[in-house]
């Protein structure tokens, strides 16, 4: 039942599409496998789409923000793109701000976006 | 008609049963997206809070009607440790288990209605509730 | 013993009727007979002495037919309730004295009309209590759902821009409402800009700002940005009055500068043509 999430990589950009609800385990070795392939690709931007997910609670928000620091730190840009209004919603009323991120409505919005932002 | 369910908190596993039987429940009762997904998540809290520090407990999901209103109540019970300060775990910004500390007060912030109870040693039991508005 | 008071009721209604109007004449409330016509007085107030006499009853438990009969007539005259209330006290205080006075009720028999009485009065007068009530409660509940109805729709104004006009006070059952409207618009509409235009909130204070900021962060969430415009001078003030940070996004004094603030942030701008 562990399926990993797929990562692909277009041109120098990563590209995440979460599908299904993200149980702790899938969520950390995503974690995992997201560092290892922009390591290995030396990718300058990740995208990760979340139009599917119907809910994010905190622990699932903390290893999200966690991979945008991690990103950061690596010097890569990181888009989430796709979070449904309940969604956002949820994560307002619980005190989950996600400040650090840059947003975008799907996942085109989003690859413009990180484009724009890697030609600045 | 079953009124109540309600699900083992043993493995982490269990965590991802509850808050899906809390979202076929919300759908059930008729709850709109938004509130569907208040209610998956503070399953999602209050089944994480066990699985973290009482290791073993349960939820359970009831339907409940109150003047004439419906709503969907959730009760969180465990004989774990307790919780020895109360105040401190309402307070926003504070969490013993190195997550976001958003659990309880952000539980409290999502329902309508909010209790706890809580004895040192003996267990802890939250109840909450969302209702139909 | 109640036949006989019925029966002594029932000779002298005139009588009994025509104290009973001047009295609730002497009361404030007179207002309501000053209005109607005096033929109109005359037969609501037959009426209300019938449905009255016709709840005295033998048992002590009150026969709820005819209360609710009572109700549901005494609604329909559309008096006020503490209007309803002082006629029924006026009411049986006239038979009352009218008893006492045709001796029917004498020292003797005076305990257990007295339990008559109470038997007589209370049912009708909760039961009026109730109708009322129930009739306030769901007043309030419609024009909370025209309440409802009237917030909060977003408009889409042009390609990427949408604005959501706000008016009237924000409570937080509202401000819910708001968002989710806001949120499922800006996803539909496709909106990347999006205007909260506070112009017609009366009072932006601690608890509305709070709101305000939630939301806008919430739209940055879904993938959108959040502009509030609309800020006349007053608020401004109290915002700064209350310490409120709103810092972190953009604010334009009117809809107009927004709207052009929007274009610029999607590439885009107003330009005059020549006329031919």
């Amino acid at each position: 039942m562990n399926a990993r999430i797929p990562i692909l990589k277009l041109n120098e950009v990563l590209i995440v599409s979460i599908q299904w609800e993200l149980d702790d385990q899938t969520a950390i070795q995503f974690q995992e496998d997201l560092l290892n392939k922009m390591h290995k690709t030396a990718a300058l931007g990740v995208v990760i789409d979340l139009t599917p997910i119907d809910f994010i609670d905190s622990f699932i928000a903390k290893v999200l923000g966690d991979v945008i620091n991690m990103t950061g730190l690596m010097g890569a840009k990181v888009v989430i793109t796709g979070i449904q209004p309940a969604v956002a919603i949820t994560l307002i009323e619980l005190g989950i701000r996600l400040s650090n991120v840059m947003t975008a409505l799907d996942l085109e919005n989003g690859l413009d976006k990180l484009y724009k932002e890697l030609e600045a | 008609m079953d009124l109540r369910s309600s699900v083992e908190i043993i493995t982490e596993w269990d965590i991802v049963a509850a808050r899906q039987l809390g979202r076929n429940e919300a759908k059930k009762a008729g709850f709109g997206t938004v509130d569907q997904a208040r209610i998956t998540t503070a399953i999602s809290e209050l089944a994480r809070n066990i699985y973290l520090y009482a290791g073993k407990g349960k939820i359970e999901i009831e339907r409940v009607t109150d003047n004439g209103k419906f709503g969907i109540k959730i009760i969180a019970s465990d004989e774990g440790p307790g919780i020895p300060d109360l105040r401190k775990v309402m307070e926003d910004g504070f969490s013993t288990s190195g997550g976001l500390g958003a659990g309880m007060p952000g539980v409290k912030r999502l329902m309508d209605e909010f209790k706890v109870v809580s004895e040192t040693g003996a267990g802890t039991t939250i109840t909450t509730t969302k209702w139909l508005h | 013993m109640n036949k006989i008071m019925v029966e002594g009721i029932n000779k002298n209604m005139d009588e009994i009727i025509e104290r009973w109007i001047r009295r609730m004449k002497e009361e404030k409330g007179e207002r309501f007979f000053h209005f109607m016509p005096d033929h109109l007085v005359e037969k609501t107030s037959r009426e209300f002495a019938e449905l009255m006499t016709s709840n005295i009853t033998d048992s002590s438990a009150a026969n709820t037919e005819r209360i609710n009969d009572f109700t549901e007539k005494v609604v329909r005259f559309g008096w006020a309730i503490k209007f309803v209330n002082k006629a029924i006290d006026n009411f049986s205080d006239v038979v009352f004295e009218f008893l006492e006075e045709q001796e029917i009720i004498n020292e003797g028999n005076l305990r257990s009309f007295n339990t008559i009485f109470r038997n007589w009065i209370n049912p009708l007068r909760e039961s009026i209590i109730d109708a009322y009530s129930t009739e306030w409660e769901r007043t309030v509940s419609l024009q909370k759902i025209a309440l409802q109805e009237l917030s909060a729709s977003l408009i889409p104004v042009f390609d990427k821009i949408s604005v959501m006009p706000l008016v009237g006070t924000i409570d937080t059952e509202r401000a819910k409402l708001i968002m989710e409207n806001l949120l499922e618009g800006v996803v539909s509409q496709r909106a990347e800009v999006v205007l909260l235009d506070i112009t017609g909130v009366p009072v932006v204070d601690t608890m509305v700002a709070h709101h305000i900021i939630q939301a806008a962060e919430a739209v940055r969430l879904v993938g959108a940005k959040c502009m509030l415009v609309g800020i006349r001078p007053e608020i401004a003030q109290t915002i700064v009055a209350l310490g409120i940070n709103l810092h972190e996004f953009t604010t334009k004094s009117t809809l107009q500068r927004g709207m052009q603030a929007a274009l610029g942030m999607t590439n885009r701008a107003i330009v005059e043509v020549e006329a031919n």
